[in-house]
């Protein structure tokens, strides 16, 4: 028997245990024999080994639901409970023989069963309406009746009616709550058993996101947002010998870059650039989105490079191929012959090939610079992502040429009737974060950049999307669904109003607010995917 | 959505019993309820614990940071420390809970694992078997942290190079401890990527990096 248990349950003094029980040892004694009798007696009800009394830390029988469910769980931590459910034993009274001690006794024994229990309540989160059962009856057999002290002061109610926990927390934190019972033998002047209770109440993550402006004097600075939008006003066509001149609607082009909450919080700058460039008078459209390494320490720098190369390279090697190239592609479009396919895929390559192919080595450049202290700095550090377009209308169709490293997207799509080609593949790895980057030099083999371009010539279609996986996580969740139409479909509804904080882009001809309000759509809210966010669209 | 799964491996051999095993679960608490200040860690972040010492327990599974209540945490009377145990058990756990990327699925960000011993394996074998199988789970970040005078560093060593020393068991050095480990996993949430390396805060004056 372990009588130092039983004496720390009756919340007698450590340091004087010994003490108490060589003073008392023969009135002990005598206590403990009349007890003795009546337990060998087959008419005492009061039955049990006391060395169970003792309460373990292990959790044994658990007497409601498993807590992942939404009830509260009591789970008993005693043993005693198992063989004696009444929660009657024999410590009662216990070298007390006179009345008012043996009710005090069965109290404090009653009180400890109590406090063995594993009694708990799932966590509620703030303003959100939190019901839980609980019922008394079942969950703790000896008590009648029980109040819950402090959850009024967190918003919530116990009703012994419904048995339920219910109501709107307010409060954020680590609630105590006291638990207060009634033995179910309770008369007016016996004790209450008191027990506390944490209940926890998360906050509202929205509510704990701050936005901390980037300081301005961080190296390789960039604004926390951006936005542009290329408009492209309509032409006359030539018609023939002045009739048929007729007014023709060209396509304009929109981007937005928006700072992720994530970097927000901690007032790091955005990562995530983008580059339009329309050239009038061959009438090429040329995007450019790159998102630049979370982990890496002048990533903003890397994908500004990437973008803003992208565009130069391609405006001096679209007028250098010019012609031929645009011969070519009729061609294709006339016979889509692996002959021809090669050709014009040849000459893409000596475009946005070699523009992707610069960006590393303009990067390389920037790394190489030394600082004050005449330090260069890692490529590794410039690690970003790259995804190009080039466009253009030809009299037959559009012309599509694409080159992709990283995660993110693009996609050509048409709403009516149905079309959709996803122009690359996403670089992921077994593990979310895990990509490919432009300044990785396995990327940049001839061979391996080849294969990473894409075109095509449509007739039409709705719009042409380029997106950081700070967009593509959140719309689309996986590769597999960035293949499918109905989520391109959900995409543009949802750029089209149809989401939550009723905003809209206005993919009318030559809108140019609808770079705003691109801006604004990027704030959308979406748990747990707060990266940089940056889409840009052909419509 | 991803998560960041992060498991927790705690010692709870007999000489971890009293103040020491009070102040982890005082640390603990500290740490989910810094966690859950962190938008980020509420979001994202997904918890699992395993004791070991002569048993080795998952004492909870991997649990979202929003849902979960920290468990009872007990200590026997004495008894080994049975820490290779404990990692044969954490692979499984981790085989069976971290989500990896797949067509149809989005990846769980690479897991963080956060060891707390006050002593050394006494399975040196298995410790030394499963070493391997370790490295092989792509931990986004190991950090191990010895206490108390008895504690070895050296077989920690060999599991990552991110061994911590804290001086004493007492309620401080584990309040700093686990003061970190939020501070670790806040970070790690975001940080993960292009480097293999996890960028840590840096460490409490209480805790000694190992020569």
């Amino acid at each position: 028997m372990d009588w130092n248990t039983i004496l720390q349950e009756l919340g007698i003094d450590d340091t004087r245990r010994a003490d108490f029980l060589d003073k008392y040892q023969d009135r002990i004694k005598e206590a403990i024999l009349p007890l003795w009798d009546e337990f060998s007696n087959p008419a005492g009800e009061e039955k049990g080994d006391p060395a169970d009394c003792r309460p373990e830390q292990e959790p044994a029988a658990t007497v409601s639901e498993h807590r992942e469910e939404s009830a509260a769980t009591v789970e008993n931590t005693a043993t005693v409970e198992k063989n004696n459910p009444n929660g009657k034993n024999m410590i009662t009274g216990a070298g007390l023989p006179d009345d008012k001690a043996r009710e005090k006794a069965k109290n404090e024994a009653f009180e400890a069963q109590i406090k063995g229990k594993y009694i708990s309540f799932p966590n509620g989160k703030i303003n959100r309406e939190y019901t839980v059962p609980f019922d008394v009856e079942t969950q703790l057999p000896d008590i009648s009746e029980v109040e819950f002290i402090g959850l009024d002061r967190i918003g919530l109610q116990y009703d012994p009616e419904t048995k339920q926990i219910t109501g709107i927390p307010t409060q954020v934190g680590d609630h105590k709550i006291d638990m207060r019972c009634k033995r179910k033998d309770w008369t007016e002047g016996k004790p209450f058993i008191q027990k506390e209770i944490t209940l926890y109440i998360n906050a509202d993550p929205k509510s704990l996101w701050k936005n901390i402006p980037t300081p301005a004097d961080v190296e390789y600075y960039k604004p926390d947002s951006d936005k542009a939008f290329v408009k492209v006003e309509s032409k006359q066509t030539k018609g023939f010998l002045g009739l048929g001149k007729k007014e023709m609607r060209r396509k304009d082009m929109i981007a937005a870059s928006q700072r992720g909450r994530s970097h927000a919080l901690e007032g790091k700058p955005r990562d995530d650039d983008f580059k339009l460039y329309f050239d009038e008078p061959a009438e090429w459209y040329v995007m450019a989105v790159a998102d630049g390494a979370g982990s890496a320490k002048y990533s903003r720098k890397g994908s500004q490079i990437a973008c803003q190369t992208v565009v130069e390279v391609c405006k001096a090697k679209l007028a250098e191929a010019g012609k031929v190239f645009e011969q070519q592609i009729t061609e294709f479009q006339r016979n889509k012959s692996d002959e021809n396919r090669k050709k014009t895929g040849d000459t893409l390559y000596g475009i946005i090939g070699t523009a992707a192919f610069q960006a590393k080595i303009e990067i390389e450049k920037e790394a190489a610079q030394k600082d004050s202290q005449g330090k260069m700095k890692a490529v590794k550090d410039f690690s970003s992502t790259l995804l190009i377009a080039i466009c253009k209308k030809f009299d037959s169709g559009w012309f599509v040429g694409a080159f992709w490293v990283g995660d993110g997207g693009i996609g050509l799509y048409h709403q009516e009737p149905e079309f959709l080609k996803i122009l690359g593949e996403p670089d992921g790895g077994e593990f979310a974060g895990q990509t490919r980057f432009i300044t990785m030099p396995e990327v940049m083999q001839p061979k391996e950049i080849y294969r990473r371009l894409r075109f095509d010539v449509v007739d039409d279609f709705t719009a042409l999307i380029l997106m950081t996986d700070g967009v593509t996580d959140p719309k689309f969740e996986t590769d597999a669904n960035l293949n499918k139409i109905e989520k391109w479909h959900a995409l543009w509804d949802d750029l089209k109003g149809k989401n939550e904080d009723n905003i809209t882009v206005d993919f009318s001809d030559d809108s140019e607010q609808a770079a705003d309000q691109l801006l604004k759509w990027l704030d959308f809210w979406s748990k747990g995917n707060h990266d940089d966010r940056t889409i840009a669209i052909l419509f | 959505m991803r998560r960041l799964p992060v498991y927790l491996l705690l010692d709870t051999s007999g000489s971890m019993r009293g103040e020491p095993i009070e102040s982890v679960k005082v640390g603990l608490e500290t740490m989910v309820a810094t966690l859950r200040q962190d938008p980020f860690a509420l979001e994202s972040v997904w918890i699992s614990i395993i004791t070991f010492d002569r048993e080795v327990k998952q004492i909870m599974p991997l649990t979202e940071l929003e849902n979960m209540q920290l468990p009872e945490i007990q200590t026997p009377e004495s008894g080994p420390t049975h820490l290779g145990a404990a990692l044969e058990l954490l692979c499984r756990k981790v085989d069976a809970e971290v989500r990896m990327s797949t067509p149809e699925q989005k990846g769980d960000w690479m897991p963080l694992l956060f060891i707390m011993t006050d002593g050394k394996p006494s399975d040196l074998q298995k410790y030394n078997e499963m070493l391997p199988e370790i490295k092989k789970r792509h931990f986004g970040g190991i950090i191990a942290c010895a206490a108390g005078a008895k504690s070895d560093v050296k077989p920690l060593g060999l599991l990552t190079d991110q061994v911590y020393s804290l001086d004493t068991t007492d309620s401080a050095t584990f309040r700093q401890f686990f003061k970190w480990v939020s501070a670790s996993v806040s970070t790690g949430n975001r940080s993960i990527g292009a480097t293999d390396e996890l960028l840590l805060p840096p460490p409490p004056p209480e805790v000694h990096t190992v020569i």
